[in-house]
């Protein structure tokens, strides 16, 4: 899993506002390194790096929750859940495939017709997943998200300024 | 599960202060899922903990800094938690899994493999009941969440 970035210049007697912009941005920049190859099947910690990065930002935002205005807020956490959600469908079958496989190498030959079928099955749903998860990661989308990103990080620093 | 709302945050209030009402709602939220979420086939309240030990791990991961080592040891327990329960978690949709695949219109009856398999998944997620039970039981002895409740409430290094 990839380590969070660390935050330079972060202090405890800085305001929350000016705080939350450090933090955002940072976040906002892993999760748009994380977003490239996602789609490759053959890949499966791509998905996970760029869920992690998504939770990430998502916990940060609704940490610094009261620095942004509701409704770009609102809109962009909507987003951030519409995409965990996809990469955690993509993901949850990854995993669920990895475990099963190493569970059917352990199984005589003759046990492991059914597990065989059943992991046949999960796989089958991973480019329906995949579907999903590719509306969300073109670069149009990403762009938009990292601009809508930038103006929450923009009000919280004019925020931190007057403070 | 939905967060509980925090009350009382001031954006041109300083880091601390702010980050100390955070840590302290959801520090409450984590701890307020023991009992329920200590018996074996408690699977809604163990999963809603889970979800509990991840926004404490993050908050303490972005405003850790405010209250000293007590919050990096509050963050690898909280982290531990959440591990021990996601992976109990998944023991649980893999169970579902199975189970809904074999109900299947049409699907293959289960054989010996998928038995054995469902045998030990169950088997495993009384390992890690009993692993949470006792890293809880640590985690509370080494008065971590006591300490990091200590620190947020003075708002200070502790």
């Amino acid at each position: 899993v990839a380590r969070a970035r660390p935050v330079p210049d972060l202090r405890p007697d800085q305001t929350f506002a000016t705080a939350a912009a450090r933090i955002v941005a940072v976040r906002a920049d892993e999760l748009l390194e994380h977003s490239h190859d996602v789609l490759d099947l053959n890949e499966v910690e791509r998905v996970h790096d760029m869920r992690v990065a998504t939770r990430r930002l998502r916990a940060v935002l609704e940490v610094f929750r009261p620095c942004f205005p509701k409704k770009p807020y609102r809109r962009v956490i909507a987003e951030l859940k519409d995409l965990a959600d996809v990469l955690g469908e993509r993901r949850d079958r990854d995993v669920q495939i990895e475990g099963l496989r190493e569970f059917a190498a352990d199984l005589n030959e003759g046990d492991r017709a059914g597990v065989e079928r059943l992991i046949e099955s999960i796989d089958s749903e991973r480019p329906v997943a995949n579907l999903a998860l590719a509306t969300r990661v073109t670069e149009a989308h990403v762009a938009e998200l990292c601009e809508r990103l930038a103006e929450l990080v923009a009000v919280a620093e004019a925020e931190g300024r007057r403070a | 599960m939905k967060a509980k709302k925090v009350k009382g945050l001031e954006p041109r209030g300083t880091l601390r202060d702010n980050a100390a009402r955070i840590v302290s709602v959801r520090l409450a939220e984590l701890r307020s899922f023991v009992p329920a979420a200590m018996g074996r086939d408690e699977g809604d309240a163990q999963h809603d903990m889970r979800i509990a030990a991840k926004r404490l791990r993050y908050v303490l991961e972005t405003v850790g800094l405010c209250f000293g080592e007590v919050a990096d040891t509050a963050r690898q327990g909280a982290r531990e938690v959440q591990t021990v329960l996601g992976e109990l978690h998944d023991c649980d949709v893999l169970i579902e899994t199975v189970e809904r695949y074999t109900s299947e219109e049409g699907a293959p009856p289960t054989d010996r493999g998928l038995e054995v398999l469902v045998t030990r998944t169950v088997q495993r997620r009384d390992q890690l009941h009993a692993d949470f039970q006792s890293l809880w039981s640590r985690l509370d002895g080494e008065a971590v969440w006591n300490r990091l409740a200590a620190a947020a409430e003075d708002g200070t290094s502790a």
